[in-house]
């Protein structure tokens, strides 16, 4: 069934399934973006509703959004282990998902319990019916260190949802218990650094040495560095209610290993086989430089008071760790994903012939892909300025639009030349 | 004109995925009766099997010392 060092094809779902989640991502930064012009005070903290409505367009709508859909194509190609129903899960986690994230979004901006109520149903119905499948799929998964990546990352996942739910509920509610600072703490960081970061490390021991060509990363450290950091982001949840004297400790060691798995990533890139340009490689360094900034930034907080109490500390480490980590490392593998699984099912499909059909790299134009990615890296970097300057949050929020409606028109060139080319979409 | 060489060479080696399987693909479909193909690869290519057999193609396999591959494809039907 499966095979412990390859891909197996075999096993994959029908292009449809996880192109869903690809197509409708971008629409979420889209609507991000929009929301940044409408009312840059949004940046202004990490509490207002509009920052709040913001985030999690950011994080469910686009970056669960892609994650979801590239799980649902990876378990049964990296790990052997196809999820159970697969049309049937991908249809409900999908449109629960973007409805979802929409209620959500709608909730926190006018605080309308109803709002608040069908978020609350659909988001925690999806991600039941998806975690369910996904840990079906992956008990018999294959054993390995990206295996292991993704089945943390879901735990992770699956924790950042049941403490959002309960945060939703109380907050619809009105009601406000000692121990909320807590959970949105550990909400924030089981989302970010368990399901974000985990995930996006599990996946880059297999992708960053395939596709870009590198040696693999020192399996030492690949083999540790994902149970570690999970089991410093459990300890990180729990000690400051009970021991707050080695929350500072945690806190220290959770930094080290982010900035331990950017330097990996940023050495082995070094060393890679073939120095050609590649616009998905750009994003990967962009994303762990955007690491090792938070790291930095996160350092400075703990010696200057003035600084880790002021409202632009966390809002510069949310845009470094969302915008300029997970919204470009994402975005670089969804140019590796969706012209890949747009060629090879084009090629499945037609048993084609020599010349009758596009290669991978004629999926998407090149440059076109280059131009968006200077637009996000120009949006990063006047996101990065808005907390010291907010009169460039509609500048900022203006070339992230255009940079997002340029990924959606991207990813959609690579399915009409699937089409157009006689691929069918089911 | 000369008959055409028994063996076409293809030196996958440091391309990125998806480029060795195109180029075997796209050999393949100009292959003629009599000839095969040498493919040199920097890793195992799993993918490629099943997609070989389905298509009617046998495939040896040896892995170099340096841990690169050299696959020799042939049609299923013809001796060796």
């Amino acid at each position: 069934m499966s095979q412990p060092a390859g891909l197996s094809f075999e096993q994959a779902p029908p292009f449809s399934l996880p192109l869903r989640f690809f197509l409708t991502a971008p629409l979420f930064l889209i609507a991000a973006a929009v929301l940044i012009v409408l009312a840059p005070e949004a940046l202004a903290s990490r509490w207002t509703p509009q920052a709040l409505a913001l985030t999690h367009a950011l994080t469910l709508g686009f970056l669960t959004m892609v994650m979801l859909g590239a799980l649902m194509q990876m378990l049964p190609v990296v790990a052997g282990a196809p999820l159970p129903a697969p049309r049937l899960v991908a249809w409900i986690s999908h449109l629960s998902l973007a409805l979802g994230t929409v209620a959500l979004m709608a909730g926190f901006l006018t605080a309308e319990p109803a709002a608040y109520g069908i978020g609350i149903v659909l988001l925690g119905g999806g991600f039941t019916v998806f975690l369910a499948a996904a840990a079906i799929s992956l008990l018999r998964a294959t054993a390995g260190v990206t295996v292991n990546g993704i089945r943390l990352a879901v735990m992770s996942l699956a924790l950042t949802i049941l403490l959002g739910l309960a945060l939703v509920l109380l907050r619809a509610g009105g009601w406000a218990l000692p121990a909320v600072e807590f959970a949105i703490a550990a909400h924030m960081s089981f989302g970010l650094v368990g399901w974000v970061l985990l995930l996006v490390l599990g996946v880059a021991y297999q992708v960053v040495p395939m596709f870009q060509l590198t040696p693999p990363y020192p399996p030492r450290l690949s083999r540790w560095l994902a149970g570690a950091l999970f089991a410093l982001l459990m300890l990180h949840a729990i000690t400051p209610l009970f021991f707050s004297s080695i929350a500072r400790i945690i806190d220290v060691a959770i930094a080290g290993g982010i900035l331990l798995f950017a330097v990996a990533t940023l050495r082995v890139q070094i060393r890679r086989r073939r120095k050609l340009p590649d616009v998905t490689l750009d994003a990967w360094r962009l994303g762990m430089a955007s690491l090792i900034a938070c790291v930095a930034i996160w350092l400075a907080a703990q010696f200057w008071p003035a600084w880790a109490n002021s409202d632009a500390y966390p809002m510069l480490l949310g845009v470094l760790f969302i915008g300029g980590f997970a919204v470009s490392v994402v975005t670089g593998m969804l140019y590796k994903i969706v012209p890949f699984l747009a060629w090879f099912h084009l090629q499945s499909q037609l048993q084609a012939r020599a010349g009758t059909i596009p290669t991978m790299k004629d999926m998407i134009a090149e440059r076109w892909m280059r131009g968006q990615f200077r637009l996000h890296l120009i949006a990063c970097v006047l996101l990065v300025g808005v907390p010291f300057l907010p009169q460039l949050g509609i500048a900022a929020g203006g070339v992230l639009a255009v940079s997002a409606v340029l990924l959606w028109v991207n990813l959609w060139s690579a399915v009409r030349r699937f089409t157009r080319h006689g691929g069918g979409v089911s | 004109m000369s008959a055409p060489a028994p063996e076409i060479l293809i030196d996958a080696r440091g391309l990125e995925p998806p480029q060795p399987m195109e180029r075997v693909m796209q050999t393949l479909a100009l292959l003629r009766p009599g000839q095969s193909i040498r493919l040199l690869l920097h890793r195992e290519p799993f993918p490629l099997y099943p997609i070989l057999t389905e298509r009617g193609y046998r495939y040896d396999k040896r892995m170099d010392a340096d841990g690169s591959y050299v696959i020799l494809i042939s049609p299923a039907g013809e001796d060796r």
